[in-house]
């Protein structure tokens, strides 16, 4: 996993204005209220300028003016420059100015950090940054920067999000591109407020584009919506020809950024003679197509690692699959490189794929066609009579075969094919594979205190999770353990834990867990109160603070199915069982139910299923509704009395 | 009070020697290139099957030569890894921090390195390639080289060699035994010769298994070409030859066995401060013909370093400019030194922000830090001291280590590098004295940072006799106190009014938090904590009255889940303003916990029943007492005209305890949330 390689996506900017001079500027006086309200930082004024030199350079330009308004705004009073051996700095400027506009100060030049942007992963990197500060210790104030990348890595064009996050609001933002004579842009628009319309102009034979965006109040985020910079105007921009050191490519469809990463990485692909051959003998006698498959997997995964190395251009090229079968290790290029010759030394045909990586990462934009890749994969098509496909994640030595887990599934990957590769959907895990399902078995004694064996079974992203608690040392299991159970005071007496058998269609881990719980359901005189559901209680969301403004995104699809068996000493019998609940919505179904057992024990049995779903904002409350009856029937509690007091 | 169990020894001087000559005789425990083919197979590694590698041996060894730039030391270290899981595969790659400066520097040399795998019985051995060797530029002074082995698997050996050549004598390289891994064998020898004085310091929780001294004759060539200067011997000479000198040597050998793997814990300052280490200071040095020349040595010297020095003792003195902003504040606050120093600290922490750095000497001067109204910790605090100064007060600098940075104990070697933070010492005209730091946004005059809450501080006066240790114990406690009136309606609902107060560190950490939210959030944030609560009325006092506490009044209402009187109420009062979890889950601990500052939490509520009903039992009070006056739980409930009394109070008196008292500690908090999980079971009245 981790492989952030093709690293930076760069801001862009403007017209480098003359240097302040004395008259007072972003005076706070002069913002408009509706633009504090909610606030902590304005935008008073951001220039993004794009000039596009060739296929081969760019140049971002970009001045922008904050106001913090409170501390919680400081964050906008630093600013960040990236470089590498790709992007040069050729300034970086700043100032700050009081509430009235008047100047404080000038950024000098031993103000600017110069920071390594080792990742903490990389073996070696070459992303570094410049940083400044002009945080002040009163508010209001207004910080101002300017600086100017240029880049000779061309694949990226500016990202235009004038208002990406939350409680910032802003005044003006301007983006202007330059097109050479002959180069022309694509664009893609998003949510630009009424009014706003593209600005086109030839000037010297050069094209401009030109955005304009004012006054966006500050939104906040509420739960279950979608993250701010999906409500905000955005503008993306992309080549249509670009060159990085000497690779020219086209991009005008997802067919042609295809060709070219896949032209930059072919013939790397040969093997020393002697590991074809063992590639032949190891699938020698197998005649089950996702078998050789695995064998070749297993073999990748037990003979190498994962090793960042992201230096220029290697950021796209990958390493030969011969150093791979040297070294035993890899980046996510090598090692998918690598995996492909070692699948082709065993007759099976596979095709590398751009992914655009991480847990939290929505979707690429499938409409517009570019660089939107930070990761590769290898998609391996099968022969059978029903169309498949296998996909192998190639830089984790544990991953499941044929997983592709929050980091990589559900999602849109290029095919990397010498005629041109398209977007192909990698695998979804819905509801019924990402389950939990859990069985307790809770020995309470007399006094309150108890013992408990705990198994949980997890699968598909559920396992996703625990994945890597199985690797780890003992107490550092037991010490992730600890902190993920939702129980207050227990101590951990066994952890173990036992990955499903390979073969299952999806992964999936079983934990065991033996608790001591004391004080678990502590007797208050002639009781004992004690909530059977032990571990899965689901707290409703906190309730809106007036009216909900933006649509629900339910995301995540997941089945939790948890069993308690209560055994109970013979003095404790129940006075009353709660009462069952059974609930069907389109937001999910819910069901827990208690039992009394002849053997006079208590089961408890409860289900919730939540699907992956998305709705209009004036269902909001009916959700709240389902959430709030879950949330109450989760907390339920048992109520036993003594006979013997 | 019980003392951390820190195991932490000065060694000069109180080393037992060992018998002499035996420096020769001691074969290195480790031979690079050859390794036990038994460390390939899995019998080896029963005992340590849940660790994801382990260090074979960690061999070093630290000498000195003599060339063209006088003394350098050389280190040569080897070491060798076995890898048990994939988990371990990043032990397979090691890194090299080296230092340089005004043109002197640390070089690498001679890194080589193998990796070994067992292929059908047969040992294969591969080298470490150059192209697998790195360098990045990590800051201004250092470089760090990074290299990974070739082909790991699980079960694969990896060792590395090299050599660090080092200008700098008081740089001497400082050894770790301890790892996050299991360490079955480590070992440090030091050869010094009597030119050069060190002081030695041991720290940790492990025991060494080897200490050794012994003397020897060394021996350097120190050739000299005409009219040249002998480094570190520094006599001019005018014709060219060489001079052979013979110092005595003292050998040094230290080794620990099975070393087990230090893992982080909670309440810990930082895990240098905890692991096995011997850390060495070159205290002076004494060369041929000349009289003994102290580099670190005393306290004295080091303050009166800082004293004369531009970026810091200076700067203590240059508050004249703010006198004019400091008059009308210090009319104001009346005569009451306390006030005074408050006024005084009040205008410094408005006026320049902290950025966050901790550091021990001012960046430029303290008034360019007013006139950018940001700085570091030595910014702020210096100009503090001088605004101080000008405000008539004897106020003077106090340098300490930060919890991050790692202790600072009176009985360590005297040394600049262990300091990185200054804060001011005020001497009040009643006798009475007091620290006081700025750079807290919102901690009031008086109160420390939680960062400096770390043992003691070296107090420096004007007089270097009167430079003395202070204390930096916190003045305050992390205090909540809570007062909750409400009423139960028979189908089970609640409604009511909080009156919460935060006080010491408790409101500090507490203005952060509603800074870094707001209000709107920040109430959101309570009632997310309370299930089922709405919040329709609230109210914050004394935001910015930093010397009172926060307090917040606030209503809330929680529905009942039923629709029909009950005839039995379970009631848990204090769910919602108990503790959640016990912060202490693992059973042992080798450590002591430091939480930096005592606590102090107090509930108390005021419950009213719906009309004919009543409480059908009564819970226990209870009063557990830690040991040695280490804290007290206090829990009562009782039955008044005016309703139900239930008192809920925590108190921890002290920052730190030790190893020994985890279990108590543990035991005490079990205890606790088992009482506050208890039930009221309220009844209809027959």
């Amino acid at each position: 996993m981790r492989c952030i390689p093709f690293a930076f996506i760069l801001f862009a900017g403007s017209a480098l204005t003359a240097w302040a001079g004395p008259a007072p500027k972003y005076a706070v006086a002069e913002l408009p209220a509706a633009l504090r309200e909610n606030a902590h930082a304005v935008e008073r004024r951001h220039d993004e300028l794009l000039t596009v030199k060739s296929a081969a350079r760019t140049v971002e330009t970009v001045l922008r003016a904050t106001t913090i308004l409170d501390e919680a705004g400081s964050r906008w009073a630093s600013e960040l420059v990236y470089y590498s051996s790709l992007n040069r700095i050729s300034y970086f400027r700043g100032a700050v100015y009081d509430a009235g506009g008047r100047q404080l100060r000038q950024l000098r030049s031993q103000d600017i950090r110069d920071i390594s942007l080792s990742d903490g992963f990389s073996l070696a990197t070459d992303a570094r940054g410049r940083v400044a500060d002009l945080s002040q210790p009163t508010y209001p104030y207004t910080v101002e920067f300017e600086y100017e990348v240029v880049s000779d890595n061309p694949l990226f064009y500016s990202t235009w999000k004038p208002q990406a996050t939350e409680q910032f609001s802003v005044q003006e933002a301007t983006f202007k591109v330059v097109m050479p004579a002959g180069l022309a842009l694509r664009f893609q628009e998003r949510r630009l407020p009424a009014g706003t319309a593209l600005a086109q102009s030839t000037v010297a034979g050069q094209q401009v584009y030109a955005w304009r965006v004012q006054n966006l109040a500050a939104l906040e985020e509420e739960t279950d919506a979608p993250p701010v910079s999906e409500l905000t105007p955005a503008v993306f921009t992309a080549p249509s020809a670009f060159e990085v050191e000497g690779h020219a490519g086209q991009l005008n469809s997802w067919a042609d950024l295809s060709r070219w990463t896949y032209e930059l990485n072919a013939n790397r692909a040969t093997l020393p003679p002697a590991l074809v051959a063992g590639m032949q003998a190891l699938v020698a006698g197998e005649t089950d197509e996702r078998a050789r498959i695995r064998k070749v997997y297993k073999f990748l995964q037990a003979n190498t690692r994962y090793i960042s190395v992201q230096l220029g251009l290697g950021g796209w090229q990958t390493f030969p699959a011969a150093d791979v079968a040297a070294k035993g290790y890899g980046d996510c290029k090598a090692l998918t490189n690598y995996c492909q010759a070692l699948l082709s030394a065993a007759g099976i045909t596979a095709h590398a794929a751009l992914i655009k990586a991480g847990a939290d990462e929505h979707d690429i934009r499938t409409d517009f066609p570019s660089s939107q890749f930070n990761h590769v994969v290898l998609c391996v098509p099968l022969k059978a009579a029903k169309a498949d496909t296998v996909w192998l994640e190639c830089t984790d030595q544990t991953n499941p075969f044929g997983y592709m887990g929050s980091f990589t599934g559900n999602r849109h990957a290029l095919l990397l094919l010498p005629e041109g590769g398209r977007l192909v959907p990698t695998p979804r895990y819905g509801a019924a594979e990402n389950r939990r399902q859990r069985h307790a078995d809770v020995y309470l004694d007399a006094n309150g205190n108890a013992k408990a064996t705990l198994r949980t079974l997890r699968t598909g992203l559920e396992y996703d999770a625990v994945a890597g608690l199985a690797g780890l040392e003992l107490s550092e299991q037991k010490k992730r353990v600890s902190n993920r159970l939702a129980l207050g005071n227990f101590t951990l007496d066994k952890v173990a834990f036992q990955p499903l058998p390979t073969t299952a269609t999806i992964p999936g881990l079983v934990e065991t867990l033996a608790l001591t719980l004391p004080g678990l359901a502590p007797p208050s005189g002639k009781r004992v109160f004690i909530t059977p559901n032990l571990l899965s209680r689901l707290s409703a969301p906190t309730p809106a603070v007036g009216e909900r403004q933006t649509d629900v995104w339910l995301d995540y699809a997941f089945t939790q199915l948890d069993t308690v068996q209560l055994h109970l000493p013979a003095s404790l019998q129940p006075e009353q069982l709660p009462a069952p609940v059974q609930l069907t919505t389109p937001f999910g179904t819910y069901s827990s139910q208690l039992q009394a057992l002849p053997d006079g024990s208590i089961r408890y049995v409860r289900r919730l299923e939540m699907p992956r779903t998305r709705f209009a904002r004036a269902d909001y409350p009916a959700y709240l509704e389902f959430r709030r009856k879950v949330s109450a029937a989760d907390k339920a509690q048992l109520v036993l009395l003594k006979t013997d007091a | 009070m019980m003392q951390p169990l820190l195991f932490r020894a000065l060694l000069t001087g109180t080393l037992i020697t060992a018998t002499a000559g035996l420096l020769q005789a001691q074969d290195a425990p480790i031979k690079f290139g050859s390794i036990n083919e038994a460390d390939l197979t899995d019998r080896n590694f029963v005992a340590d099957s849940a660790a994801s590698a382990v260090v074979l041996c960690d061999f070093g060894r630290s000498y000195f030569s003599y060339g063209g730039k006088g003394f350098s030391v050389i280190f040569e270290r080897v070491k060798r890894i076995k890898i048990l899981k994939k988990s371990g595969y990043e032990y397979a790659s090691g890194r090299v921090p080296l230092y340089h400066a005004n043109g002197r520097d640390e070089k690498l040399t001679s890194l080589k390195g193998f990796t070994y795998n067992l292929v059908n019985g047969q040992v294969v051995k591969e080298k470490l390639n150059s192209d697998a060797i790195f360098k990045e530029e990590s800051s201004a002074n250092v470089t760090v080289r990074k290299f990974t082995l070739p082909n790991v698997r699980v079960g694969s050996v990896v060792e590395y060699s090299y050599s660090v050549a080092s200008d700098f004598a008081f740089n001497f390289q400082d050894w770790t035994f301890q790892e996050d891994i299991p360490v079955r064998w480590s070992e440090y020898r030091a050869s010094i010769p009597e030119y050069f004085d060190y002081r030695m310091v041991m720290q940790g929780y492990e025991p060494l298994t080897v200490t050794e001294q012994t003397k020897s004759t060394g021996q350097f060539v120190v050739s000299y070409s005409g009219q040249s200067e002998g480094g570190g011997f520094t006599a001019t000479r005018t014709a060219g030859g060489s001079d052979t000198y013979t110092p005595l040597m003292t050998n040094y050998r230290w080794a620990m066995k099975e070393v087990p793997a230090l893992r982080e814990e909670p309440y810990m300052t930082t895990t240098d401060d905890y692991l096995a280490r011997i850390d060495f200071e070159l205290a002076g040095t004494r060369m041929p013909g000349r009289p003994y020349e102290a580099v670190a040595g005393s306290w004295d010297k080091i303050e009166e370093e800082l004293l004369n020095n531009e970026d810091f003792g200076t700067q203590m003195n240059r508050g004249g400019f703010l006198k004019d902003q400091l008059t009308p504040l210090l009319a104001k606050a009346g005569t009451d030194p306390v006030a005074r120093v408050a006024a005084v600290h009040g205008l410094v922490r408005g006026s320049i922000k902290h950025n966050g750095q901790s550091s021990l000497r001012a960046t430029s001067t303290v008034r360019r830090a007013y006139d950018q109204k940001a700085g570091s910790a030595a910014d702020v605090n210096l100009l503090l001291i001088a605004a101080l100064r000008e405000a008539g007060f004897k106020a003077n600098p106090v340098v300490l280590s930060t919890r991050s940075h790692g202790h600072l104990l009176p009985d360590m070697p005297p040394l600049l590098s262990r300091l990185n933070y200054v804060l001011a010492h005020v001497q009040l005209p009643d006798g009475q004295e007091m620290l006081v730091d700025a750079t807290e946004e919102l901690a009031p005059s008086g109160m420390l940072p939680h960062r400096c809450l770390n043992g003691q501080g070296r107090l420096i006066m004007p007089r270097g006799q009167e430079s003395r240790w202070v204390e930096l114990t916190p003045k305050e406690r992390l205090t909540s106190y809570r007062q909750v009136t409400m009423a139960l309606d028979e189908n089970g609902g609640l409604r009511g009014s909080v009156h919460q107060e935060h006080a010491g560190y408790q409101a500090l950490a507490q203005r952060e938090k509603l800074r870094e939210l707001g209000e709107k959030k920040y109430v959101a944030d309570l009632s997310a904590g309370h299930e089922g609560w709405s919040i329709p009325k609230y109210a914050f006092k004394e935001r910015d009255q930093l010397q009172k506490p926060l307090t917040l009044d606030y209503d809330f209402v929680s529905n009942a889940e039923a629709n029909a009187p009950a005839g039995t109420l379970y009631l848990n009062p204090l769910r919602d303003f108990g503790m959640e979890k016990n912060p202490f889950l693992h059973e042992n601990r080798r450590f002591p916990v430091d939480f930096g500052t005592p606590l102090e939490e107090t509930t108390m509520i005021t419950l009213t029943l719906p009309a004919g009903y009543e409480l059908a039992e009564t819970p226990q009070g209870l009063v557990m007492d830690l040991p040695e006056k280490g804290g007290r739980f206090l829990y009562g409930v009782q039955s008044t005209p005016a309703g139900i009394q239930l008192v809920s109070r925590l108190s921890l008196s002290r920052p730190v305890y030790s190893a020994e008292e985890y279990t108590y500690l543990r035991e005490f908090f079990a205890r606790l949330m088992a009482k506050q999980g208890e039930r009221l079971v309220i009844k209809k009245k027959s």
